[in-house]
């Protein structure tokens, strides 16, 4: 039964059972058994193939008879290791090949099991087969991640857990399977545990039952509903269970001694539950729900078939502020994602925008009800800002990439180190940034079919694939459960009866975004606004719009709308305007929102009646624009506009206008408490900067400081602050914001002035937060910051050292507000750590700016396994930025020894990122640390199996390093002291080329592996010399 | 009884031994020493009259040491035999009584206090007893009221019990107090936390001078997410303090339990007020055991398999 997801496919799964009977935490081991049941959909089915990794497989039998079997990865060793050609584009192919090799989509795995001859005839009867694989795994480096506490006592006295983890794709690292998004089947699991641990998995719990020595207990789980790999998880552990008291039939697991947060996290849970099952008009769709937080989670959120495995470190208590809306987003995001990505699953990987969309969409609506419509906005032209910006510094994001004939000539996206035909090609980044575009894509589709219509669709994916998923015996059904880009745009044609084609060809099939550059001009006689727009569609991650686009102005009389075509070559645009211009006749001016409001007008141009424009403002093109309009046009946007949009696109222009009726427009937005508060938080910044630039005109106290006092002083005595009272957020978060801003300012001899740095220092000193129903960790955490951003660089005489004599005085103070804060928080621990993390940071910028002598040994401590993650990672950074700023050698091979070694994922993913974020030497920089050994190294780490489930990071370092460029590492083969860098270049280049070439190539390729020819070493040769010079 | 006997010889003995140092000069001290002194030059004419020339220091301590303890003992049981007829003075019968309960034959006694070749001792040189220093004398002594017979013990001295309130106003001035625990704070905390860096191990900024701004050493932890989330002991005991001044200000009219809760109780609250559109039909906080909720089922028995 061929169906359009897998028609390659010669098999069909039908009911999988998978059993691990034992887990051994000191050993780091696991041991079990799979059992599926397949049924040919092809005669002669005669070969098997699934896909594995790491696992060692001790036997294969299909109905009771033993099966031989081949077991092949070809990602263990990407390129051969004889292999000459290093270069991000051959690594590319060859690791797209490799993957491409055993790529379930393709019929292909791993693990190729012969069906014995007996069974043959049986094939031809189209009967159901039963596979049965033995298998162990040992020491998982993915897949499976244990966290084993150093401590003493039992496993469960340790708390120590496991728990299932990976990148797309990724079952396959723990278990024998058909590793596809679109291979669905019905599941049996069990699971063997020590009684003291809960195993957690995917569907019902059954039943639990104790072995015969009563040390250990089974849990077995079923899971009715077609359900694909790689949504199947588990995590054991000593978990504290909690019943969530709204719905008994959702579960919460965590770590031992965290319940108390545990139940104050999920206490909110159920809203969430409810949002969603209301918009969808639809029920969950599994009987039950499960949340499982574990240490050292690689990702926040990790959504599976009726569970989600959260980091446990997004638990907390009431008293704390910021984390709380972090936490809902990750609980309404896995939730989402329960819907559309673990019931409904995807086609294939060309259509997994849709789920990411879908997902991201509705979680955006639960967004908008729970924190409001600014909210919303904001994160909406938030994400808008960070798509735009990945597309035009990287390259284009493909939502849906079509590969037509299989050759990377073909590829969709030459612009890219990496291949996007596969999940696991990509990197990280740019399937962040492929999230991001795929829901803001969906809401572009809402804005043009309307939003009921859009949650009927969803309704009726839903209410098809909850069908499909009870037809027990009809799996042709199934494939009702997989969303395809097709299949949802029928859908939506169907519900909508309107044509959205073209919207989804310019952001769905082809990538890049619209960059707009604005400006007007007034023309009194015809009372026309003069329009230009104009595009650039030349620059990479571009694409040239052509439609209808919406502009407003805020005129006297009031505001208009007016939708413009933007065709091949029409720039200019007329738009006739209201009102005449008149100014002496006091009148109310009406806003678009149907207030009427007083505004002083002496600022703006007397013969225009125009207030300010705005272009696209309801964001419906993904978009940057860059618009012109006078100083005062932005002040009355900033003032008057309503639209939390506007009023941050205001804050940003004005920036470039440092006068004082800019400062007056920005105080008064501060000043206003009905402003939403992301708006005044960006005022501050925006106001240290302006009065920076206003330096020698600024009149008054320091920018902010009077306006802080009022807000946050006592009335009886102004430089001592009020004990804290954290109950309206708002005004929590402004002054948490304040100090961090005003440690910007800068007098003229550039250093932060004396009178800002005395405040900031009171208000550490006064900080009280005895009466507070909060915890002020956060707050304390940003002061240190304001310290941190309150230094500048030391005066120094001809480089002496630096010693505690010479310190500066205010420097000695800063030192040792941090030096008690940091000790401080060994015995009162902050909660996240928050304060140390501040302390590593500022310690960092002290020996930056020369302060105090620079030294990584500090920060190396802080950095080590043991640490909590955010103080290690804020440790790590300081490493990094010391090794780029003194060129160690010796902590680059530091930090790339944790990235081999570190127990923890994330830690080891996040180094990577980070070196390639603030990378040691760059392309152009002659650096002492660019050598051979280090290519040698970053290469064997992404070429080995290693990195597993972020193979990407090293990859994305190298290209940081030197990018596409194959071969210019290969230029330093010789280690010779470089006198001119060029003249090296030239003299050293073919030399090292022709040793490579000379070495005969005597490795034959891998089966399934593509070797792709390369153009010849001369060519390379050249490139590289002209790229050198 | 004989607390003050045994006393007496305690005081007597460590006498004698501070008095092995030379330093000791204090008129209690003198006075044990010369009471000593005599012993010894006793004993001595006692040896000397027995037929010895010399004897080593450490058999002339030992001696003198026996003899202060017979001593001593007859002097305890002398007083113990006097009160035990409830007199307060012994007299010559007690201490026949107490020679005799001890062992001697005190027919002996005249005989041996007559003998003949008896030497005879100077009287100890007199030496004043030891002044007890006045104590500080400190207000009115008090005389006893007029209920009170005159033969009762007299007031201990006024220092005992006298006290001298002394009384300052109150700072109120709003800065001055936040000055002050804003310094406080920071001192107790810059004390402890340069104690704890004393005390422990160390990192430092500096490589000229390590003992500048010293910080704890960092010391990973097993689970360090313990630390870092769960609230520390200080929070919690702010939280306690706010919450129950809040529940201080909030009258019983107030229906909404919907932010404030942590703790067990109010998580229970919150169960009973479940709210009417839940997706579960509600239960009732004491149906919590009713819950069925697998992972709260027992857990199973294995099933016995019959060998065969």
């Amino acid at each position: 039964v061929p169906h359009s997801g897998s028609s390659m496919n010669r098999k069909k799964d039908k009911g999988f059972e998978i059993c691990i009977n034992n887990i051994n935490f000191q050993r780091k081991s696991v041991i079990g058994y799979v059992e599926l049941t397949i049924f040919p959909t092809v005669m002669n089915l005669n070969r098997i193939k699934l896909n594995s990794k790491q696992c060692r497989i001790y036997r294969v039998r299909v109905n009771d008879l033993e099966a031989p079997f081949i077991y092949n990865d070809p990602t263990l060793e990407v390129c051969h290791h004889e292999s000459k050609q290093r270069n991000l584009n051959y690594f590319s192919s060859a690791y797209t090949a490799a993957v491409s090799a055993v790529d379930p989509d393709a019929g292909n795995g791993e693990l190729s099991i012969k069906v014995p001859s007996e069974l043959w005839k049986q094939g031809d009867e189209m009967k159901v087969m039963k596979v049965y694989i033995e298998f162990s795994l040992d020491q998982p480096k993915g897949g499976l991640h244990f966290v084993v506490p150093d401590v003493e006592g039992s496993m469960a006295e340790r708390a120590a857990h496991v728990f299932s983890f990976g990148n797309q794709n990724s079952t396959r690292f723990w278990f024998p399977c058909v590793d596809s998004y679109s291979e669905l089947c019905t599941w049996k699991l069990e699971f063997t545990v020590d009684a003291s641990m809960v195993a957690v998995s995917c569907g019902d719990l059954v039943e639990t039952v104790y072995t015969h020595d009563m040390r250990k207990k089974t849990f077995h789980y079923m899971l009715p509903i077609p359900t694909a790999a790689p949504n199947i998880s588990l995590a054991v552990g000593p978990f504290e269970i909690l019943v969530d008291p709204y719905m008994h039939e959702v579960t919460h697991f965590c770590l031992p001694q965290l319940l108390p947060l545990l139940k104050h996290t999920m206490s909110y849970l159920h809203e969430i539950f409810e949002f969603y099952e209301e918009i969808l008009t639809c029920r969950y769709p599994y009987s039950c729900f499960k949340t499982v937080f574990v240490d050292e989670a690689y990702v926040q959120v990790s959504s599976y078939a009726s569970m989600s495995i959260f980091s446990t470190n997004l638990l907390h208590s009431g008293m704390i502020i910021d984390q709380t809306p972090v936490t809902r987003h990750c609980l309404a995001q896995a939730l989402a994602q329960q819907f559309f990505g673990c019931f409904i699953s995807r086609m294939s990987w060309a259509d997994e925008w849709v789920l990411k969309g879908i997902s991201g969409y509705i979680y955006g609506l639960y967004l908008k009800k729970t924190f409001g419509v600014n909210e919303y906005r904001h994160w909406i032209k938030e994400e808008l800002d960070t798509i735009v910006d990945y597309e035009l510094k990287i390259g284009g994001v493909l939502l849906h990439p079509t590969f037509s004939g299989g050759k990377e000539k073909d590829n969709p996206t030459p612009h890219l180190h990496f291949s996007i035909r596969h999940p696991h090609t990509l990197s990280w980044e740019y399937y962040k940034m492929f999230q991001c575009k795929a829901h803001l894509v969906m809401r572009l589709i809402e804005n043009r079919i309307s939003m009921e219509f859009m949650l009927q669709v969803f309704n009726k994916l839903l209410s098809l694939a909850s069908t499909a998923s009870s037809q027990k015996y009809q799996s042709h059904m199934w494939s009702q459960m997989l969303v395809s880009t097709s299949g949802f745009l029928k859908s939506i044609s169907n519900v909508s009866g309107k044509d959205i084609g073209p919207l989804i060809k310019q952001w769905v099939d082809q990538s890049g975004v619209v960059k707009f550059f604005g400006s007007f001009a007034f023309n009194r006689k015809r009372n026309v606004l003069e329009l230009e727009i104009r595009q650039d569609y030349t620059s990479s991650g571009t694409q040239k719009y052509v439609g209808p686009i919406k502009v407003t102005v805020q005129e006297l009389d009031g505001s208009f709308n007016h939708t413009l075509q933007i065709e091949e070559n029409s720039l200019k645009h007329d738009i006739p305007c209201h009102s005449k211009s008149r100014r002496n006749k006091k009148k109310k001016i009406p806003l678009m929102n149907g207030e009427e409001v007083d505004m002083d007008l002496s600022a703006m141009d007397a013969d225009s009646p125009l207030l300010w424009i705005r272009i696209d403002p309801d964001m419906s093109i993904l978009r940057k624009v860059e618009f012109e309009q006078a100083d005062f046009m932005w002040q009355y946007q900033l003032r008057f506009e309503r639209d939390v949009v506007a009023q941050e696109e205001a804050i940003s222009a004005l920036e470039i206008f440092p006068t004082p009726a800019s400062r007056l427009a920005l105080t008064d937005i501060l000043e206003q408490d009905q402003c939403f508060y992301k708006v005044r938080m960006q005022a501050c910044f925006c106001l240290a900067k302006i009065a920076n630039s206003m330096m020698s005109t600024w009149t008054g106290p320091p920018a902010m400081k009077s306006l802080f006092t009022r807000m946050f002083c006592c009335k009886s005595c102004p430089n001592i602050v009020k004990t804290n009272n954290f109950i309206n957020f708002q005004s929590y978060f402004l002054q948490k914001t304040m100090p961090v801003a005003m440690a910007l300012l800068r007098d003229v001899q550039n250093l932060c002035p004396k009178e800002v740095l005395n405040f900031m220092l009171d208000l550490i000193k006064y900080n009280d937060n005895r009466k507070n129903k909060f915890s002020d960790n956060y707050y304390r955490a940003e002061l240190i910051d304001a310290l941190t951003n309150s230094l500048t660089p030391a005066i120094s005489i001809n480089n002496e050292v630096r010693t505690v004599d010479n310190l500066n005085t205010d420097v000695r103070l800063i030192l040792e507000e941090i030096t008690r804060f940091l000790n401080m928080e060994k015995l009162l621990p902050s909660y996240r750590n928050t304060i140390t993390v501040s302390c590593l940071r500022a310690i960092r910028m002290l020996q930056k700016n020369g302060h105090i002598p620079s030294d990584p040994s500090l920060f190396k401590s802080y950095a080590q396994y043991g640490h909590f993650v955010d103080v290690r990672i804020a440790a790590l950074e300081a490493v990094i930025d010391y090794t780029r700023v003194d060129r160690s050698s010796s902590e680059l091979q530091w930090l790339l020894e944790l990235v081999h070694n570190d127990p923890v994922h994330y830690i080891r993913h996040e180094i990577l990122s980070m070196l390639a974020k603030n990378p040691p030497f760059t392309k152009a920089a002659d650096s002492l640390l660019c050598n051979e050994a280090l290519v040698d190294q970053l290469w064997k780490l992404m070429n080995s199996g290693r990195m597993h489930t972020f193979n990407f990071s090293p990859r994305k370092f190298l290209w940081c390093l030197y990018g596409l460029n194959p071969s210019i590492y290969q230029s330093y083969l010789g280690q010779k002291p470089k006198q001119s860098p060029s003249l090296i270049g030239v003299a050293m280049a073919p030399l090292g080329l022709k040793r490579k070439a000379e070495t005969p190539l005597s490795s034959s390729p891998e089966p399934g592996q593509v070797m792709q020819e390369e153009p010849s070493a001369k060519a390379s040769v050249k490139s590289k010399v002209s790229n050198l010079l | 009884m004989a607390d003050s006997v045994v006393m007496g010889s305690g005081s007597l003995n460590s006498g004698s031994r501070s008095g092995s140092s030379k330093t000791s000069t204090s008129p209690t001290e003198n006075y044990q020493l010369a009471r000593r002194r005599t012993l010894q030059v006793v004993v001595s004419s006692l040896l000397t009259e027995c037929g010895f020339e010399s004897a080593e220091k450490a058999a002339m301590e030992t001696l003198t040491e026996m003899m202060q303890s017979y001593i001593t003992e007859v002097g305890r049981c002398a007083k113990a035999t006097c009160e035990h007829t409830a007199r307060s003075t012994p007299t010559l019968s007690d201490v026949v009584i107490t020679l005799v309960e001890m062992g001697f034959n005190v027919d002996t006694l005249p005989v041996y206090a007559k003998r003949s070749q008896r030497m005879v001792i100077t009287a100890p040189p007199i030496t004043n007893a030891p002044l007890i220093p006045k104590a500080l004398i400190a207000g009115q002594k008090r005389t006893h009221p007029t209920y009170i017979p005159s033969h009762f013990p007299e007031f201990p001295d006024p220092h005992t019990y006298i006290k001298t309130p002394t009384f300052r106003e109150p700072v109120s001035d709003y800065q001055v107090v936040r000055e002050k625990a804003a310094s406080q704070r920071r001192d107790v905390e810059r004390a402890l936390t340069r104690f704890m860096a004393k005390t422990g191990e160390t990192q430092s900024l500096f490589k000229d001078d390590i003992s500048a701004f010293p910080l704890i050493a960092a010391k990973p932890s097993a689970i360090p997410y313990l630390s870092a989330l769960l609230p520390s002991e200080l929070e919690l005991q702010t939280l306690e303090e706010t919450d129950s001044s809040e529940q201080d200000d909030q009258t019983d009219t107030e229906n909404s339990s919907s932010n404030v809760s942590q703790d067990d109780q109010s998580a229970d609250k919150e169960n009973v007020v479940l709210p009417p559109g839940g997706v579960v039909p509600t239960g009732k906080a004491n149906e919590e055991n009713m819950i069925d909720n697998p992972y709260l089922r027992p857990v199973k028995k294995p099933k016995v398999r019959r060998k065969k």
